[in-house]
């Protein structure tokens, strides 16, 4: 495969994948069809930012997000339904059901050790060893400016831990299994290592001081924004919104099975972080994983990051002391950072 | 093939000697689908190979019975969901049946999956309890950070004349979650729940799923 030069690198050379805007797929179907498809995503955009900007204080709760995000995930499913972007990764009964496990994981087992050393804890002990206020200014900012700072705050943090995971072999270890996932849908963001899942988390938006209704609102971005980076549906993306927001084109680039498409667009919900600093690839892809498409199993999954670094160490060692011929079989499988 | 799925015949399946003649419905699936009487056993095989044709998937015929068994399906494998089966033609007078008797780990794993969040919910009410205990060291130490009144907050004017509701005063809050502790069950129990729906839903749509694709791979000539 020939591929096609994107800056310095050649993307998809090893996979296929569609470079630039001009030959992606588009929503086919009738008027309405292309009308739903062409501005859902703005729609909704302005309608949660309206939601939340407005909402009395007994309604604007983090009990109101939670409820209002799961009749959003039953929509966006049903929206897979009606207008897959790819026949090839529509959902099953039982990758629902995978990923179903994944997010339960993340809402019950992370969510639990994150209470004791997730980026709450380690922001109040940083704060109450230096005694720093906090910066307590910020809360007089217009709320959407807040908002976004939060929003793009976090996701900077995101775009370097996503950037290191790719780069910095431990790490990778802990990302790797997130992209064995071979098709994209709505809950495939939960898919991977519970690590890894701890690691994205962290961010460093809690040293800030921003007022609660900015968080709900920073949190409507997230959940009209970033939650497409996962989904199979097709939509008629603005190119406004392409440019500045990370979208499920840029998303399938990123866990193509093309080893350089794979390092780039890092960002969750901002691409342009990805402009930025030199990492956005625009573009498409259908095939997506790593090994040629091997599916990862949840016990593989879970074990993983464990058992490729037992078995590096192993390696690294037997080359550092052991030597000879007898460490060859200690090779571990070759698992570059691939994404 | 060996195991669960292992020794099934026309009478009452076995589990390594042990009888289980209701239970294993949770993970087994066991029917069949009318075939055209005039097919031979193979040629009906042959007719249902596309379906086995996938990564991961040893098929093996013997004695007029297919069995197969899949490591690790891929996502789009039809019968991902049935990671072990046994098929075989029954003629019955003039008709004639493919029947199934099928295994599915997935089926299995969602049947228990409510387990383990319902124990990751005792987890959380256990960790509170357990803070509970070490509360009299925190309450002292909140109640220093109490006396420091919370300033009100003011909206950026720009929100004022766009009409958002001001924030609340922080003193007024009442802590009402005081004592229900920081780590919830109900998200466990809500996932235990769903699950519980997966697998009703599973057990019924999985192997009407496959009736259809294995009435539609039937119904088609063998491709030469």
């Amino acid at each position: 495969m020939a591929g096609v030069q994107v800056g310095k690198r050649i993307i998809g050379a090893d996979a296929p994948v569609t470079v630039g805007w001009e030959n992606i797929g588009r929503v086919e179907g009738g008027p309405i069809k292309q009308f739903v498809f062409t501005w859902f995503q703005p729609v909704m955009l302005f309608a949660a930012i309206g939601f939340w900007y407005y909402a009395p204080n007994w309604l604007a709760v983090a009990s109101t997000a939670i409820a209002i995000r799961l009749g959003w995930l039953i929509l966006l499913l049903a929206l897979e339904w009606v207008n897959p972007r790819y026949e090839s990764w529509q959902l099953t009964w039982k990758e629902f059901a995978t990923d179903a496990f994944y997010v339960g994981m993340g809402m019950t087992l992370v969510g639990m050790i994150d209470a004791y050393i997730g980026d709450g804890a380690i922001i109040r002990a940083v704060q109450g060893a230096f005694d720093w206020d906090k910066f307590s200014w910020f809360t007089g900012l217009p709320l959407l400016v807040q908002a976004v700072l939060i929003s793009m705050i976090f996701d900077f943090g995101q775009y370097w831990m996503h950037r290191a995971m790719h780069n910095w072999y431990p790490l990778w270890l802990t990302h790797a299994p997130h992209h064995y996932i071979t098709q994209l849908n709505i809950n495939k963001g939960a898919v991977g290592n519970p690590v890894e899942l701890f690691l994205i988390g962290l961010g460093i938006g809690g040293l800030f001081d921003f007022l609660p209704r900015a968080f709900l609102l920073a949190g409507a971005i997230g959940m009209t924004v970033g939650i497409y980076q996962h989904i199979n549906v097709r939509f008629n993306t603005p190119r406004w919104w392409r440019f500045i927001f990370n979208t499920t084109e840029h998303h399938s680039v990123h866990h193509s099975r093309d080893y350089e498409a794979t390092r780039s667009n890092y960002s969750g919900t901002w691409i342009i972080w990805d402009r930025m600093f030199g990492t956005c690839v625009d573009g498409e892809a259908e095939l997506l994983g790593m090994e040629d498409g091997r599916r990862m199993d949840i016990a593989e999954t879970m074990v993983f990051p464990f058992r490729e670094g037992w078995r590096s160490t192993k390696a690294a060692l037997a080359r550092r002391f052991g030597g000879g011929a007898g460490a060859a079989h200690l090779e571990p499988a070759r698992l570059e950072p691939a994404e | 093939m060996s195991g669960v799925a292992g020794s099934i015949g026309p009478g009452v399946p076995t589990m390594a000697g042990i009888k289980l003649p209701l239970i294993d419905n949770i993970w087994r699936v066991r029917g069949a689908v009318p075939i055209d009487p005039a097919l031979s056993a193979e040629e009906a095989f042959a007719r249902i190979d596309p379906l086995l044709r996938t990564t991961g998937t040893a098929v093996a015929q013997e004695a007029g019975t297919l069995t197969y068994s899949k490591h690790n399906p891929a996502a789009q494998d039809k019968l991902a969901t049935f990671t072990r089966g046994r098929l075989w033609v029954e003629r019955a007078g003039a008709g004639a049946v493919l029947r199934f008797d099928l295994f599915s780990h997935a089926l299995l794993a969602c049947f228990l999956a409510p387990l383990l969040f319902l124990g990751f919910a005792q987890a959380a009410i256990a960790l509170n309890a357990w803070e509970a205990s070490n509360a009299e060291t925190s309450e002292k130490s909140a109640k220093k950070e109490d006396e420091k009144p919370k300033p009100v907050k003011q909206l950026n004017p720009v929100d004022v004349f766009l009409g958002a509701p001001a924030p609340e005063d922080p003193s007024k809050k009442k802590d009402e979650k005081k004592d229900e502790g920081r780590h919830s069950p109900e998200e466990a129990y809500f996932m235990a729940g769903l699950f519980a729906v997966i697998y009703l839903v599973g057990r019924w749509l999985e192997p009407w799923l496959l009736r259809r694709r294995l009435r539609a791979a039937l119904a088609l000539p063998t491709a030469s």
